[in-house]
């Protein structure tokens, strides 16, 4: 049986999405909404739609996949659980508390199938650290870092929600909830949160961001992450669990796989002239495709979805605690 | 003519005091007079290794007329063994980091080696690395604009023995490897670290002294940094350890690595993988110096008893924070 996707937004993860579920067997991107009418193309090239009811009444998709700025998932969220659509929902699940125990309490009582993008799990480096941990491969772990840093996203747009602290929550809740979720996944469930950083401060919003905060797991690993939007090149990861019986660490910069230097003079093709370096996987291994593919499985199975609608809420919850504790100066217990 | 320059090393307690007898050797200019060591084997040992003369007391070594000394015995010994120095005349002292197992211990040794007109250095090696002399200037010049944070590691293995006692070391891991950044990162931004905050834990060894710590230390003005103190490298980890620096600035980000100048040794005969140094010798280049301190010459990087006890502040804060569980201010 084939499923139908609507796509809410048309941006930079929108794109990706559709360009996965349009490789996934039998899906088809049906409809994309978003304001921007024909500028947001993507693959499958669906037909747009301004208005939620026409695009629901004409498409009839299966499938809401929501890739707006975050302050409208909750919208978005309630309007699909109130048609009874599986939902896929972009991280972070929203932007306060509130909104989040709403669409947990929405998504329960609907029982629709839901999904928060939580990708990092699926990116092989983070998914097979994981697996060895899981395994035993470092003992116990006892302590672990995890770095994710890059630029400014969204930098030269006339309206840069990103950049916004009241819109994105900054690097800490837009960039760093990766890794909230992903050492959750890894470690369980967080005691207490201690950041720094320069949330807030208003002569740099927009323009650059940086956090350093340390967790406290109730397992009693000890967490250190650094997030940073105000490196100028290319995003960066790196994470090192270490254990009672060793240690694996990781660091994209080392494990970039295809580096190309082509001198300027020689123009061959359509090849752009800054070549970034690549990590080429498998189709099938890509992690958005590994992403939606599963969700797609839990809801022709039926099974539990992959990521829950209370990890969503928990990972912004840890990046909510590190906002206060940035604000207050103070250690904030979860 | 002037003699010769009269150098003594009180104790090889420290692994580092290893590498200051060999500074000394190798410069050549001064004499060597010899090893006090209360561990007699050891002592010597190393005095035959270094060709000087072994001395079974403080003592005993002290009567021979010393221009300067090196103190590497076990951190809580270091107040005697510096005031005992200064008592007996000596000019110029320098003692391995942490300066002390307490502020009462380090203040105690600064005001004893004031009154005696004895210049107290202490040994923060990477202060001499070229990586962070560049680092420092390139900061010193503008080219990340005004610093807003500073992400350091002092990583290790466990170095065991009285590093892991309590009494001897002041503590595990936190005070082992947080004075070093503490030093660097005081240099760089020429700020004081206000307050600490810290999680620690002894996960690795499960002892009774702590293998973990993981500061975050905020400076005069805002700046905030943390600081990786773990022993959390294994056993079959390349190399001792890390020291690294990522500094945010307004204009620009800088990641320094101070041990990344080596190659990778494949050593089949030992099964083992190791990461083999060949950048410039921190400890000759902090040596050097000391030696023209005792010179009567004034120094230039080394730092001095009162960077040592900054730096110790920040550690014992560090223990401070983790027992009340929320940041706590630094000093006093």
């Amino acid at each position: 049986m084939g499923h139908t996707v609507a796509l809410i937004g048309g941006g930079g993860i929108g794109r990706v999405h559709a360009r996965h579920w349009q490789a996934l067997p039998d899906v088809e991107v049906v409809a994309i909404l978003d304001p921007r009418g024909h500028e947001a193309r993507v693959a499958g090239d669906p037909p747009h739609f301004s208005d939620w009811d026409t695009m629901l009444g004409q498409t009839k998709p299966d499938i809401i996949d929501i890739c707006t700025p975050t302050s409208l998932h909750r919208e978005y969220i309630e309007r699909a659980a109130a048609s009874g659509k599986a939902t896929f929902c972009e991280k972070p699940l929203a932007r306060t508390l509130a909104d989040c125990d709403a669409i947990v309490d929405v998504v329960r009582r609907s029982g629709i199938p839901f999904m928060v993008g939580h990708v990092v799990r699926f990116f092989p480096e983070f998914a097979a650290a994981k697996r060895l941990v899981d395994a035993g491969g470092i003992g116990s772990p006892v302590a672990v870092r995890v770095a994710r840093m890059g630029g400014m996203p969204g930098q030269g747009r006339p309206e840069n929600w990103y950049g916004s602290y009241a819109g994105s929550g900054g690097v800490i809740l837009d960039l760093m909830l990766h890794d909230f979720d992903w050492l959750r996944w890894c470690f369980g469930d967080v005691q207490r949160v201690f950041a720094k950083g320069l949330y807030q401060q208003l002569e740099f919003e927009g323009q650059l961001d940086y956090a350093l905060v340390t967790l406290r797991f109730k397992s009693g690993v000890v967490g250190h992450l650094t997030g940073s939007w105000a490196h100028p090149s290319g995003l960066k990861t790196s994470f090192e669990i270490a254990g009672d019986g060793g240690m694996i660490d990781q660091d994209s910069t080392r494990t970039t796989t295809l580096n190309v230097g082509r001198r300027n003079n020689i123009e061959e093709g359509d090849l752009p002239k800054v070549v970034i370096p690549r990590n080429p996987l498998a189709p099938l291994d890509d992690p958005y495709y590994q992403e939606l593919g599963s969700f797609l499985e839990a809801i022709r199975n039926g099974t539990p979805s992959p990521v829950t609608v209370e990890d969503g809420r928990e990972a912004v919850r840890i990046a909510l605690a590190a906002l206060e504790s940035i604000e207050t100066g103070k250690v904030v217990t979860l | 003519m002037a003699h010769k320059t009269r150098i003594g090393i009180f104790s090889f307690a420290h692994l580092h005091a290893d590498s200051y007898a060999s500074a000394l050797v190798s410069s050549g200019e001064i004499e060597f007079v010899g090893i006090a060591d209360p561990n007699v084997d050891r002592g010597q040992a190393k005095a035959q290794q270094f060709g000087t003369t072994y001395f079974p007391t403080t003592e005993s070594l002290l009567e021979k007329q010393l221009d300067g000394a090196i103190i590497c015995s076990e951190n809580a010994l270091h107040r005697s063994l510096v005031e005992a120095s200064a008592h007996a005349g000596v000019k110029a002292i320098i003692c391995e980091k942490p300066i002390a197992t307490s502020r009462e211990d380090a203040e105690s040794m600064i005001a004893c080696c004031a009154a005696h007109s004895a210049y107290l250095g202490i040994a923060f090696p990477c202060r001499f690395s070229p990586v962070f002399t560049q680092l420092r200037s390139l900061v010193q010049q503008n080219g990340l604009g005004d610093i807003l944070a500073i992400r350091g590691t002092n990583r290790g293995r466990n170095p065991g023995g009285w590093f892991n006692d309590k009494a001897l070391a002041g503590g595990g891991a936190v005070i082992d490897h947080t004075v070093h950044v503490a030093d660097l990162n005081r240099l760089l931004l020429g700020k004081e670290a206000t307050e600490v905050y810290a999680e620690i834990g002894n996960g690795f060894y499960k002892g009774d002294f702590d293998d973990t710590g993981f500061l975050t230390i905020t400076y005069d003005d805002g700046v905030f940094a943390t600081l990786d103190t773990s022993w959390s490298r294994p056993q079959t980890f390349p190399t001792w350890g890390d020291v690294t620096l990522q500094i945010v600035g307004t204009t620009g980000v800088v990641d320094v690595d101070l041990c990344a100048q080596a190659m990778t040794h494949y050593d089949d005969k030992n099964k083992a993988i190791l990461s083999s140094g060949w950048g410039s010798n921190f400890d000759a280049l902090m040596i050097a110096e000391f030696l023209r301190v005792v010179q009567g010459q004034p120094s230039q990087i080394l730092a001095t008893g009162e960077d040592g006890l900054r730096a110790l502040d920040v550690a014992l804060a560090a223990y401070k924070s983790a027992e009340v569980g929320q940041p706590v201010k630094v000093g006093g």
